[in-house]
C-alpha cells in the first residue's frame, strides 16, 4: 500500500515537472557561450540602431518590451522581451538564443550579422535599468590577422588546423580557440567531429570521415569556424581534395518535364507545336473560304 | 414553296428583339452600376493585393480559381449543342445553337479575365508569355482556351451571315452606320448556291474542330488540378469528371437564357415547350453521367480511406463543407434529375427554376473541387496564425467574383441586341422542308 502510494507521488511530482517544463523550456546554454559579452560597448547609440532591427525582424511576434502586445496565437508564447525572466538571462545566453533559435523563434545566425545581433540586444537591455555591461575583450578589427592553415594527412584522413595571427610584434598562435568544422552539402553545412580548442601551439587535429561524396574530382568545400576570446569569429572556406570523387549528372541537365523551357522534353514541344500548326491551318482555311464567299457575292 | 407572308412574319418576329428599348436602358444601367460596385471593390485589390481577400499561404486557389473553372464549364455548352446535336443531324437543337454559341462566347471570353482577377500583379499576365513553359498545364490552358473563344467567335458569325443580309434589306430604322456595318459582315451574300456550300463546308469543319478543342479546354482546366499530388485531385478520372460536370452547367445555363429571350422576346412560337422538353431530358443525360463520375470520384477514395484522403473526405461528408457538399449533391444534382423524369417538370418555369438550382449547384461543386483539397495539404506550414488554415472569402473577394457574372450578362444582352439569337434564315428552311 505504502509502495503503491509513493508511486503515485513519483508518478504526480513527475507530470507536475514535465507539465512546468512544457510551459518554460529553459534554454540550456553551454557554460562557454553563457558567458561570452559583445564587444560593443552598449550605449544611447546602439541602442536605437538596435531598435531599428528590432523593429524590422522581432516586434511581429515579441511584440514592444513592456507593452504586452506579442503574438499569442503561437505555441509557445514569444515572450515579452522586457520582463524579468528575460532580462535575468546573461548577455551570452541572449546571444545564444538568437544564433540558434527554437521551435517558432527563427535562428538569426545568417540574416543579422553579430554587430547587429549585439545591438539588438543592446536594445532589448535598454529597458533594464539594473543592467551594467561587462564589455568583452574581443578586438573585432584584429580578426582580419588571424590566418587559417589547413594541412590534410591523406593517409589517415586526419586534418590539422593551425590558427595564427600575423601582429606588428610578430606571429602569435592562437591558443585555446573554438574550432568548429563544417563541410558545405547542398541544403546547408555539415559539422564535421564535436567543436574542438587548439592547444598550446594553436592546433587541433580533425578526423575526417573516408566516404563523403565530393565532386567528379573529389574536392570539398570544408570551413573552418574559429571563435577567439580576443581575435572574435574568424571563417576560413578551403577547397580540398578529400572526398569521394562523385559525378552524378545534375537533374536539370538533360531534357526534362521539370526543366526549362528550353529543355523542355521533345516529345512535349512536338505534340504542342503540331496541335497549334494544325488548328492554326485549319482556322486560316476558314478565312480563306469566308473571303472566297464575300468574292463571289461581288456584282 | 412557303408563302411570303409566313416568311415575312418569321423574318419581323426574329428581328424584333434587335434595337434599343427602355427595358434595355433599365437592364444595363442597371448592369453597369453593379459593374462599377465591383470594379470599385477591385481597386481595392490593385491597390493592397491579394492581402484583401481569403487567400493565404495554406489556400492560394479560392474562390477565384473556382470561379474560373465555372465559366470555363459553362462555355463547353456551345460544343454539346451546336457541334454534337448539330452533326448529329437533331433537328430540333438548330433554334438553340445560337443561345448556346454566345453563352459559349460569353463565358470563356469572362474566363479569361476571372483568371486575371486572381493575381495580385495583373499586369504580370504578360510573365505567362514570355516566360511559360510548355510543360506546364497552365500555358496549354492559356492557349486552349484562347483558341476555343476564337472557334466560338467564327462558329457563332459564319452563320450569321445570310442573318446580317437580312438586317441589312430589313432593319431601314436603324442609324447609316449601324446598317453598313451589318452589309460589311454580311460579305456580299447572295444565297447563291456557291456561298451556301462554302458556308455549310466552314460550318462543319468548324463544328468537328470544336469537339476535341472544348474537350481539351476542360480537360486542361482538370489537370491543373489533376497534376499535382492532393488529395481530392489526384485523379485519373478528372478530365471526363470536368467535362460531363460542365455539360450540366452549361445545359442549365442555356435553359435559363432560353425562358428568358423566351419572355421578353416574345419568342413563344420559335423556342417551344418542345424545346424545353428535349432540353429538359438532355439534362437528365448529362446529370446522370456526372452523377455517375461523382459516385466513381468520391466512392473509391472513401471506401478505402487512406489516412490524407479521410481527413480530406470527413470535412466534405460530415465536417467543414458538408452542408455545402450535400445540398450540391442533392438539390443540385440528385433531385433534379428525379424531378425532370417527369413531363410536367419539363414546362419552361419549373424547369427554369430547376435549371438555377442546378447552375447554383454547379458553382458550388467547383468550389468544392478547389477550396477544402487546399486546405489539407499533406505538409502542413508549421506555427501559422489560424486565418491561414481555414479559407473564408472576403467581401471585397465576393465583389469582384461578382463582375464577371455581370459582364456575361451584359455580352449577352448586347449580342441578343445585335443579331437574332433565333437563326432566321435556318428557321425559314426548315419550314420549308416540313412543308
Ligand atoms: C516568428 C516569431 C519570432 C520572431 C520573429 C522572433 N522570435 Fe524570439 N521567440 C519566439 C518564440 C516562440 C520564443 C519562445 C521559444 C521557446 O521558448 O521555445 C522566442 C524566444 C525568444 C527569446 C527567449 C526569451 C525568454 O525569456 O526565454 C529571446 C531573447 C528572443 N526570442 C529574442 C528575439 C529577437 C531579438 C528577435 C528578433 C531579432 C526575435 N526573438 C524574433 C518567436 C519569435
Amino acid at each position: 500500500m505504502l509502495k503503491s502510494n509513493i508511486k503515485l507521488t513519483i508518478l504526480f511530482l513527475l507530470a507536475i515537472f514535465s507539465f512546468s517544463k512544457i510551459n518554460a523550456q529553459a534554454w540550456d546554454v553551454p557554460a562557454d557561450k553563457k558567458a561570452k559579452n559583445s564587444y560593443i560597448k552598449f550605449d544611447e547609440n546602439t541602442a536605437k540602431e538596435g531598435e531599428a532591427i528590432y523593429t524590422k525582424n522581432c516586434v511581429s511576434c515579441h511584440g514592444n518590451p513592456g507593452k504586452a502586445n506579442n503574438l499569442k496565437t503561437l505555441n509557445p508564447i514569444p515572450p515579452d522581451l522586457g520582463a524579468a525572466k528575460t532580462q535575468a538571462l546573461t548577455d551570452g545566453e541572449l546571444f545564444y538564443i538568437l544564433n540558434t533559435g527554437r521551435g517558432a523563434m527563427p535562428s538569426f545566425k545568417n540574416t543579422l550579422s553579430e554587430e547587429e545581433r549585439w545591438k539588438t540586444i543592446s536594445y532589448i537591455r535598454s529597458f533594464n535599468k539594473q543592467y551594467v555591461q561587462v564589455v568583452s575583450k574581443t578586438d573585432p578589427t584584429k580578426s582580419k590577422l588571424v590566418k587559417i592553415k589547413l594541412d590534410v594527412d591523406s593517409l589517415t584522413n586526419k586534418i590539422k588546423v593551425a590558427v595564427i595571427a600575423n601582429e606588428i610584434k610578430g606571429v602569435v598562435l592562437l591558443k585555446d580557440a573554438e574550432i568548429n568544422m563544417f563541410v558545405s552539402r547542398y541544403f546547408g553545412k555539415l559539422q564535421i567531429g564535436k567543436t574542438l580548442r587548439t592547444d598550446s601551439v594553436g592546433c587541433v587535429l580533425f578526423d575526417f570521415p573516408k566516404n563523403l561524396p565530393g565532386d567528379s574530382i573529389g574536392n570539398l568545400e570544408i570551413v573552418i569556424n574559429v571563435n577567439d576570446e580576443i581575435y572574435g569569429e574568424i571563417e576560413s572556406i578551403n577547397k580540398v581534395k578529400i572526398g569521394v570523387p562523385t559525378n552524378k549528372p545534375s537533374l536539370t541537365e538533360k531534357r526534362a518535364i521539370w526543366n526549362v523551357l528550353k529543355l523542355a522534353p521533345w516529345w512535349i514541344i512536338i505534340t504542342y507545336t503540331s496541335i497549334l500548326l494544325g488548328v492554326g491551318f485549319i482556322l486560316l482555311l476558314i478565312i480563306k473560304n469566308l473571303f472566297k464567299i464575300r468574292k463571289l457575292g461581288e456584282d | 414553296m412557303m408563302d411570303q407572308s409566313k416568311k415575312n412574319k418569321i423574318t419581323s418576329d426574329l428581328l424584333k428583339p434587335i434595337g434599343i428599348t427602355k427595358t434595355f436602358h433599365i437592364w444595363m444601367g442597371f448592369l453597369t452600376l453593379s459593374l462599377a460596385v465591383c470594379l470599385y471593390a477591385y481597386m481595392f485589390q490593385l491597390d493592397k493585393g491579394l492581402v484583401v481577400t481569403g487567400l493565404r499561404d495554406y489556400v492560394s486557389w479560392g474562390m477565384y480559381i473556382s470561379n474560373f473553372v465555372f465559366f470555363v464549364a459553362t462555355s463547353l455548352i456551345g460544343m454539346l449543342i451546336s457541334a454534337v446535336l448539330g452533326l448529329s443531324g437533331v433537328k430540333w437543337a438548330s433554334p438553340l445553337a445560337r443561345i448556346a454559341e454566345i453563352i459559349a462566347l460569353a463565358f470563356a471570353a469572362v474566363a479569361g479575365l476571372v483568371i486575371v482577377s486572381d493575381m495580385g500583379h495583373p499586369e504580370r499576365l504578360l510573365n505567362v508569355f514570355m516566360y511559360g513553359r510548355l510543360q506546364s498545364p497552365i500555358v496549354w490552358d492559356v492557349t486552349v482556351v484562347t483558341v476555343y473563344v476564337l472557334i466560338s467567335a467564327l462558329l457563332l458569325y459564319i452563320p450569321l451571315i445570310p442573318d446580317f443580309k437580312i438586317c441589312h434589306e430589313k432593319l431601314v430604322d436603324i442609324p447609316k452606320p449601324l446598317r453598313n456595318i451589318y452589309k460589311l459582315l454580311s460579305l456580299n451574300w447572295k444565297g447563291t448556291e456557291d456561298q451556301e456550300k462554302l458556308l455549310k463546308k466552314s460550318v462543319w469543319i468548324l463544328s468537328i474542330l470544336i469537339i476535341p478543342v472544348a474537350l481539351a479546354i476542360h480537360t486542361v482546366t482538370s489537370w491543373l488540378f489533376a497534376s499535382t499530388s492532393r488529395v481530392g485531385w489526384d485523379s485519373t478520372i478528372f478530365g471526363p469528371y470536368f467535362v460531363t460536370g460542365a455539360f450540366v452547367s452549361g445545359t442549365a445555363a442555356v435553359i435559363i437564357a432560353m425562358f428568358f429571350y423566351r419572355n421578353s422576346y416574345k419568342l413563344q412560337d420559335y423556342i417551344t415547350e418542345l424545346h424545353f422538353d428535349k432540353m429538359g431530358k438532355l439534362l437528365v443525360l448529362v446529370s446522370l453521367v456526372y452523377l455517375y463520375f461523382n459516385l466513381n470520384e468520391f466512392m473509391v477514395p472513401g471506401y478505402k480511406m487512406k489516412k490524407f484522403d479521410a481527413t480530406h473526405l470527413h470535412a466534405l461528408f460530415a465536417g467543414r463543407y458538408a452542408i455545402m457538399f450535400w445540398l450540391v449533391q442533392i438539390v443540385g444534382l440528385i433531385l433534379p434529375i428525379l424531378f425532370l423524369l417527369f413531363g410536367k417538370m419539363r414546362k419552361p418555369l419549373p424547369m427554369t427554376v430547376i435549371a438555377v438550382a442546378v447552375l447554383l449547384g454547379a458553382w458550388f461543386k467547383r468550389y468544392i473541387i478547389v477550396v477544402p483539397t487546399m486546405e489539407h495539404p499533406y505538409l502542413p506550414i508549421q506555427n501559422v496564425p489560424m486565418n491561414f488554415k481555414f479559407y473564408t472569402p472576403t467581401l471585397i473577394e465576393t465583389f469582384v467574383s461578382l463582375a464577371p457574372f455581370i459582364l456575361v450578362l451584359m455580352i449577352i444582352t448586347i449580342l441578343s441586341k445585335v443579331v437574332p439569337i433565333i437563326p432566321i434564315q435556318e428557321t425559314i428552311e426548315h419550314h420549308e422542308e416540313s412543308k
